[in-house]
């Protein structure tokens, strides 16, 4: 008490009565009864020691048997963290440069670690090709990582074996000489990877060695051969080019090259100088690069193949083939624009061409200057002597043996004729080295997990060649090997460690800590080994034949979900809506309406598609702009080994698939009369339908382009395509008074391709769960941010529309808009999504009773909201009533409770059953920053402070996930009270407009409008697509 | 005075001369009590009442384990999706409360009008009300995502200091919804204390009399509880009227204040009133003429009775086509791209057959009680009874459903298809109706026995020729006033 007394008062004091002051005995006693009942009896000593063990003894035993006593926590282990690791903060992410293989090119990436677990994948800011965007794949790879499907050991014949019991075999059976062995491997950019292959090589110098991949452009690299010689693959600088002509090339579409394809292409999009680059492009099926393209026209791939001729005898000579009066038109304004082009030229080629096309192409590229300037060439470093095709002779002849497989599925994506699952499982020894114990791995003797890459230490070369390292985030999980590690393994090397293998090609010093080694493992990439080159082209010119195709053509392409089918056990893949299509958990015989109608089928009606002797079951899909006479087959679906989440997820093309052809003639096609529900996630409207109609009367509301010339004229063009009267709100508008920020985004139509990283990344960044394919047919898919698509038809003449002809795809990027007067805000009866000061619309997930009122009061229907227990439901589940919680990903596995689990972003709250979710603007970033720089703000002076009340944050420095995915830079996050700001300049740009602003919703998210370069942009927004 | 003759059973003539008795074949007030009264004497309930009873608490069990099912899984069982989050649920939720509406409507109003053929109605169309409301009521309920968090709804001090958002809809509705159900259980309880009264006094078993004792609350007939009695009733009645419009205007107001086209309209609370009424009159139709049959009830719920009925329905029903027909008018006229979209979509959109099936359910099936004939078949009347309450529920579904199924942007645009839980569910909420339906008409007074001996000519012993005409639970003095009026 009297320390109290003591203390420095500051202001009045306060007596509680005069005997306070002095301190009376009285007033002493009566502070100690203050105290609860037994309180004093425990403070005191001596005597009352029996009495307060008793106390304490009586308490103890209470909490022991009390209710609190009885009840069974849940029994975890930990791992404490005894000695916390030089520079690591338990709670603070991390990221680590590194990189992985996809196709023959190295992507660069970043991956964001929390306490020790990957959960996060974004690009390499340094990688030349990434420069911090990613593709759909890139992000979904780390759900890969904890699949819960992946193989978790070595095994022999079906049986658990161990690595050591393979090495131990392999030692003694595989033959010293490698006569009668074959190594069959996918495409590789990793030097260490080629070291590896020449070292097996060495010590098997009587083996063979094939590279295979389904994708892998093989008529590139052979018409390539015809220009240079040896083994060349093209690198395009779209940046540079002002006319980019593709022969059924989707550059903008998924594959390797993705991001780079589309940060280039982007660059010159948006006409802020008045100019822009002009897309032609000739193809079968309506890619993404086709909806985004300014002159379009759909033939099939043999028609391409003819243009190409026609392109070609205008620059080069030879003999252009006869073409039909649309695609004489077509042709001959792609020679003008190219010959106006000149050097800012750009000629590519699909990989459905024939080499002739590619030497063609070459040739062209190199007549109008192209060549160094918009496209160069580099070589690659891998041997494609033996093709699987002799492979599978060798071993039919019995002159192999032993085959190991790295990596890739042949069993599945071999081509049909060679029937290679069969051959494989006849060989007296196969290994498979694969993540997954898939249908190869089943007909190979041996299965050797392999390592995720963000398990393994790796290098790469990236598309101009830049070499990058990759290292490991994690130990592996599985103890799975890398392929290097495999081949040195087998090889017989003495050291056999991933880092050792890697480091030994990149030349580092022996010293732990050779500061080169350091500098590029910790950037990912090795400054300055780019190889860009452009030799001469051989000017002969390679026929072209062109097969007169009659009937109709079966075109394979890739999956934009599951590419060749090594994602297909990817639930985010699986069910990320194909952008054009919008088509998840299958694929489907896509064909043009008329064509459709021509078979008399319309949407998931199944037809049987008969290919040579191979006939194939799948449903149709019908979708404007595709070619007449043509049926697009997407591969990689209809996987044959066990995974729960590919399990049957779509047809297997490949059985039509002979000699790894993109087209074939399809000799018979019937429809069957079977009827298969394709899970879209728009619905199909018939143009002549009130729901088709009315979707086209309002599309030029809602999707706002026009031409370039039409921008030039009317830079305004877009903020008057609707009236809008401005209305007062029912209730008191929302004034945001002395808010500190205000969030803001935008999207921009003109360079958005529809590309869907955005869509992965958000789903990988906010815990979003997939629901599977009988969900999304009911329409409950749970992507926060989705990509819209519309088709824009011509008019039939008749006030109608014309449901062949298209005349422009609209692909919109539609999330959560935070509208100022919020409508869902209004409607909540529990106050569950409520507004911030700084303009966020926030959902408190704790207090959503799930009424779901806001989602109908939400006119762009962004809201999500969770049926079920997504996270706790098998996705592939059949509906039955019994099986109400099978605690399919977070309970009960083999291999740990928390397998999936650790993929959760630990700053986002895994939402359960009964609650609505949405963008959030991606708060837990914009609070991650925030809380920084005010605690950087508080430490200044108050002068200082005085100068910034309001922490400012730099432009920038808050980047959301799909912002950061982007490779288009489409996607703008930002602070609107910061008139410097880049997204305050765009929200007021010209193109800037809001979407459905009649309702008077403010929305912070605006869409700057499409602008598209026809050559003929004076008439109408939109190329002049040819359906 | 009146034509009274033996089984007379068609008593809706119009002749103002020769006004027709309410109550047929009766001339003193025991025989009227000992009618009314029989299904509840008897000393075993006829046996379509048990097969009536095992089909309705069958159903009414399944609708027990259907929320069950969907309390352990989640709301996921119902066919609800993404764009038509509210689906089957919310569709009988404004149908059951528009059931509940004609009660209100018969109790008060037509009481407060002087509308004497009520008496023979109002005690089971009020039962229907109760009923009704609390079929309603389980809707909303299940069907939030977190249904152990329903009470978050009602404005209940809390830790959080947390306060529901006042400017929703729904918690007006939880408002308006309580408030009617409490009124009207008031009203019902409160009028019905009477007859309970005399159903003790009948009681032969203990726990019967028991049971009915305290429910009677201690009435004993003196002229003191008439008075009071009397008093609160007019009272509540007054206190119901602005209920009847209230609670389905504010339950319109979860369509009205949304700003979904084929919600936002003004037009709503006046259409959703009359549309309740339609409904009300149609369920209380569907009730009345089996239960009259099984009861033994025709000599007071009379074909004059049920005629009347009819007019209402040709009446609200006319109501309902020109709101059907003002909102395309308004859709059309006010030029707006979204609205008048919505309503051609409505009629020839991927519902356009919801959409016909309410048209020809309430609007043409009615007009047929413009003619006297159909309003005398009882057939008729049952089967167009049947039909309006299909197409009632077919309206709201085509409001709900067709409205949120394409809404602004045509990339959310979908179709909603029920699952088995939701049709199963609306038939367990039947279930659940009948099944006190039943248990009331055997165990409490089926007809306001009190009310229905003061409209008899035997309760103006003067003769006033008129005493028929005259309101029966009023005081003396009242009557005295009006019968000097007369």
């Amino acid at each position: 008490m009297s320390s109290v007394k003591k203390q420095k008062n500051t202001g009045r004091t306060w007596w509680r009565s005069l005997d306070e002051v002095v301190e009376s005995p009285l007033f002493r006693k009566k502070v100690q009864d203050e105290f609860p009942d037994g309180a004093s009896e425990l403070l005191a000593t001596g005597n009352d020691r029996r009495h307060f063990l008793k106390i304490m003894g009586a308490s103890m035993a209470l909490a022991g048997l009390g209710v609190g006593g009885c009840r069974r926590w849940p029994k975890e282990n930990i791992v404490p963290y005894a000695h916390r690791p030089e520079g690591t903060m338990p709670g603070i992410a991390e990221h680590y440069a590194t990189c992985f293989d996809f196709g023959g090119v190295a992507q660069g990436v970043l991956v964001t670690s929390n306490d020790g677990r990957p959960t996060k994948i974004e690009g390499n800011p340094s990688h030349p090709d990434s420069q911090g965007a990613t593709d759909s794949f890139t992000q979904s790879a780390i759900l890969d990582l904890y699949d819960p499907d992946r193989s978790r050991g070595v095994t022999y014949d079906g049986e658990k074996s161990s690595l050591p019991a393979f090495k131990e075999w392999i030692a003694s059976y595989l033959p010293n000489d490698g006569s009668s062995v074959a190594v069959l491997s996918e495409q590789s950019s990793s030097p260490t990877f080629h070291r590896m292959r020449r070292a097996f090589m060495r010590s098997m110098p009587n083996a063979v060695w094939v590279t295979y991949d389904p994708l892998a452009n093989t008529n590139e690299r052979r018409g390539l051969a015809l220009a240079f010689k040896g083994q060349w693959k093209t690198v395009h600088d779209f940046a540079k080019a002002t006319a980019i002509v593709s022969l059924d090339n989707d550059f903008l579409g998924a594959g390797p090259t993705q991001v780079p394809n589309t940060r280039g292409w982007a660059t010159n999009r948006n006409g802020s100088h008045g100019s822009m680059n002009r897309v032609w492009i000739a193809e079968p099926s309506l890619s993404l690069t086709g909806a985004n393209a300014d002159e379009r026209i759909a033939v099939k791939p043999s028609r391409v193949t003819a243009i190409a001729t026609a392109i070609g005898s205008a620059f080069v000579g030879g003999d252009g083939v006869k073409l039909s009066a649309d695609e004489k038109a077509w042709a001959d304004r792609v020679i003008t624009d190219l010959k106006h082009a000149g050097r800012h030229g750009l000629l590519i080629a699909g990989a459905s061409q024939p080499p002739a096309v590619h030497h063609l192409v070459a040739s062209i590229n190199e007549a109008i200057g192209a060549a160094g300037q918009t496209v160069s060439y580099t070589t690659l470093d891998s041997t494609y002597k033996t093709s699987i095709s002799d492979l599978a002779e060798m071993i039919t002849s019995k002159q192999v043996e032993s085959v190991i497989v790295i990596g890739g599925n042949p069993a599945f994506d071999a081509p049909a004729e060679l029937e290679f699952e069969k051959l494989l499982a006849s060989l007296p020894l196969s290994v498979h080295l694969s993540m997954y114990n898939d249908e190869t791995s089943q007909a190979c003797k041996w299965h050797v997990n392999r390592a995720h890459w963000l398990e393994s230490w790796s290098d790469g070369k990236s598309a101009d060649g830049t070499v990058c390292i990759g290292q490991p985030l994690i130990r592996p999980l599985f103890d799975g090997v890398t392929p290097s590690e495999l081949l040195a393994t087998i090889s017989g090397l003495a050291t056999t460690d991933g880092q050792t293998l890697v480091r030994a090609t990149f030349g580092a010093g022996d010293e732990a800590w050779d500061p080169q080694w350091r500098t590029a493992v910790h950037d990912g990439i090795v400054k300055n080994t780019a190889s860009l080159e452009s030799p001469p082209v051989n000017r002969k010119i390679t026929p072209v034949t062109i097969s007169d195709d009659i009937g109709v053509t079966a075109v394979f392409t890739p999956s934009s979900s599951v590419w060749d089918g090594r994602h297909s056990n990817n639930g985010w893949m699986q069910e990320i809506p194909d952008t054009i299509t919008k088509l998840t958990w299958d694929n489907a015989a896509v064909m043009s309406p008329a064509t459709a109608a021509q078979l008399g089928v319309k949407q998931g009606d199944v037809i049987t598609i008969q290919v040579a002797k191979e006939t194939v079951s799948i449903a149709a899909l019908p979708v404007p702009g595709t070619a007449d006479d043509v049926v697009i087959l997407p591969l990689g679906y209809g996987r044959r080994f066990a995974g729960r989440v590919s399990k049957g997820a779509g047809t297997d093309i490949y059985p039509l698939r002979r000699n790894g052809v993109w087209s074939a003639n399809a000799k018979k096609i019937t429809a069957t009369g079977d009827t298969y529900p394709l899970a879209t996630t728009q619905m199909h409207f018939d143009i002549d339908s009130t729901p088709g109609k009315g979707t086209q009367e309002r599309l030029p509301l809602l999707f706002r382009e026009g031409t370039l010339d039409q921008y030039k004229e009317h830079p305004h063009f877009a903020q008057h395509v609707g009236h809008t009267m401005h209305s007062l709100s029912m209730f008191e508008e929302q004034q945001f008074e002395g808010a500190k920020y205000k969030w803001g985004m935008s999207f921009d139509l003109s360079s958005c391709t529809g590309c869907n990283a955005c869509v992965t990344a958000c789903q990988a960044e906010n815990n979003i769960a997939i629901v599977g394919k009988e969900q999304v047919l009911m329409g409950r898919e749970m992507q926060w941010l989705r990509i819209d698509r519309y088709f824009a038809f011509e008019s039939d003449g008749h006030g109608g529309w014309d449901g062949d002809k298209l005349s422009a795809v609209a692909i919109q990027p539609m999330t959560c808009s935070h509208c100022e007067n919020a409508p869902c805000e209004e409607v909540c009866p529990v106050a569950a999504t409520v507004h911030d000061t700084d303009g966020l619309n926030t959902m408190v997930y704790n207090r959503c009773v799930g009424t779901r009122y806001c989602s109908n009061n939400c006119p762009f229907k962004v809201r999500r909201f969770n049926y079920f227990d997504y996270f706790r439901r098998d996705p592939l589940r059949t509906a039955g009533m019994l099986q109400v919680q099978p605690d399919y990903y977070v309970k009960s596995q083999s291999g740990g409770k928390t397998l999936r689990a650790m993929q959760f972003n630990p700053e986002v709250t895994v939402r359960m059953r009964g609650v609505m979710e949405k963008c959030t603007y991606c708060t837990q970033r914009i609070q991650k920053v925030k809380i920084a720089a005010k605690n950087a703000w508080v430490k200044l002076s108050d002068a200082q402070k005085a100068k910034d009340p309001r922490i400012a944050l730099q432009d920038g420095a808050i980047v959301t996930a799909c912002e950061q995915a982007c490779p288009a830079g489409a996607i703008v996050f930002g602070d609107l009270l910061d008139k410097e700001s880049r997204i305050s300049k765009l929200h007021e740009s010209d193109r800037g407009y809001e979407m459905l602003e009649e309702l008077n919703l403010k929305t912070r998210t605006k869409y700057l409008a499409r602008l598209t370069n026809p050559v003929d942009g004076s008439n109408g927004a939109g190329g002049s697509h040819h359906g | 005075m009146t034509t009274l003759q033996a089984n007379q059973l068609n008593n809706t003539g119009e002749d103002p001369q020769n006004r027709p008795q309410l109550i047929l074949n009766h001339t003193d007030f025991g025989s009227v009590t000992d009618d009314i009264l029989k299904g509840n004497d008897a000393a075993k309930p006829p046996k379509s009442w048990w097969v009536a009873l095992a089909i309705s608490f069958s159903m009414m069990s399944m609708l027990g384990v259907l929320i069950g099912y969907l309390i352990v899984t989640g709301v996921g069982v119902w066919g609800n999706n993404n764009p038509v989050m509210w689906g089957y649920p919310i569709v009988n939720f404004v149908f059951w409360v528009g059931i509940g509406h004609a009660g209100t409507l018969i109790s008060a109003i037509l009481f407060l009008f002087r509308q004497k053929w009520r008496t023979a109605i109002n005690r089971f169309a009020e039962a229907m009300t109760i009923f009704a409301v609390i079929c309603a009521g389980t809707f909303p309920g299940i069907h939030i995502g977190r249904i152990w968090l329903a009470y978050w709804l009602f404005p209940i001090p809390n830790q959080m200091d947390m306060w529901p958002q006042f400017r929703s809809p729904l918690l007006w509705d939880v408002f308006a919804v309580g408030t009617y159900f409490t009124v009207s259980l008031l009203f019902w309880y409160l009028g019905m204390i009477p007859d309970l009264a005399t159903m003790r006094d009948r009681s032969t078993t203990k726990i019967k009399q028991i049971a009915y004792g305290i429910a009677a609350v201690g009435w004993r007939g003196s002229m003191r509880h008439w008075h009071r009695y009397e008093r609160a009733y007019l009272l509540l009645a007054a206190l119901a009227t602005p209920l009847v419009l209230s609670v389905h205007s504010v339950v319109s107001f979860d369509f009205a204040v949304a700003q979904l086209p084929g919600w936002h309209t003004t037009i709503f609370p006046p259409y959703f009133v009359a549309g309740a009424i339609f409904s009300g009159f149609a369920m209380v139709l569907t009730l009345a003429i089996p239960a009259r049959e099984l009861w033994g009830l025709k000599n007071f719920i009379t074909m004059r009775h049920i005629e009347n009925m009819c007019k209402i329905i040709l009446f609200t029903g006319s109501i309902v086509g020109f709101a059907y027909s003002m909102e395309f008018f308004i859709a059309w006229y006010s030029g707006e791209l979204y609205e008048s979209f919505t309503f051609i979509n409505r009629a020839f959109g991927p519902y356009g057959w919801a959409y016909w099936i309410m048209v020809s359910c309430n609007v043409i099936t009615p007009q047929i009680f413009w003619f006297k004939k159909a309003r005398t078949n009882i057939m008729i009347i049952f089967i167009a009874s049947l039909v309006v309450n299909v197409g009632m529920w077919f309206e709201r579904f085509v409001i709900v459903v067709t409205s949120l199924a394409n809404d602004f942007l045509p990339s959310s645009w979908g179709i909603f298809e029920p699952t088995w839980v939701d049709v199963m569910t609306f038939f367990g909420s039947f279930g659940l109706f009948m099944t006190f339906f039943l248990l009331f008409i055997r165990y409490l007074p089926v007809l306001a026995i009190a009310e229905i001996k003061a409209i008899m000519p035997a309760a103006d012993p003067h003769g006033h020729g008129h005493s028929y005409n005259e309101m029966t639970p009023e005081t003396d003095a009242q009557a005295a006033l009006e019968e000097g009026d007369a």
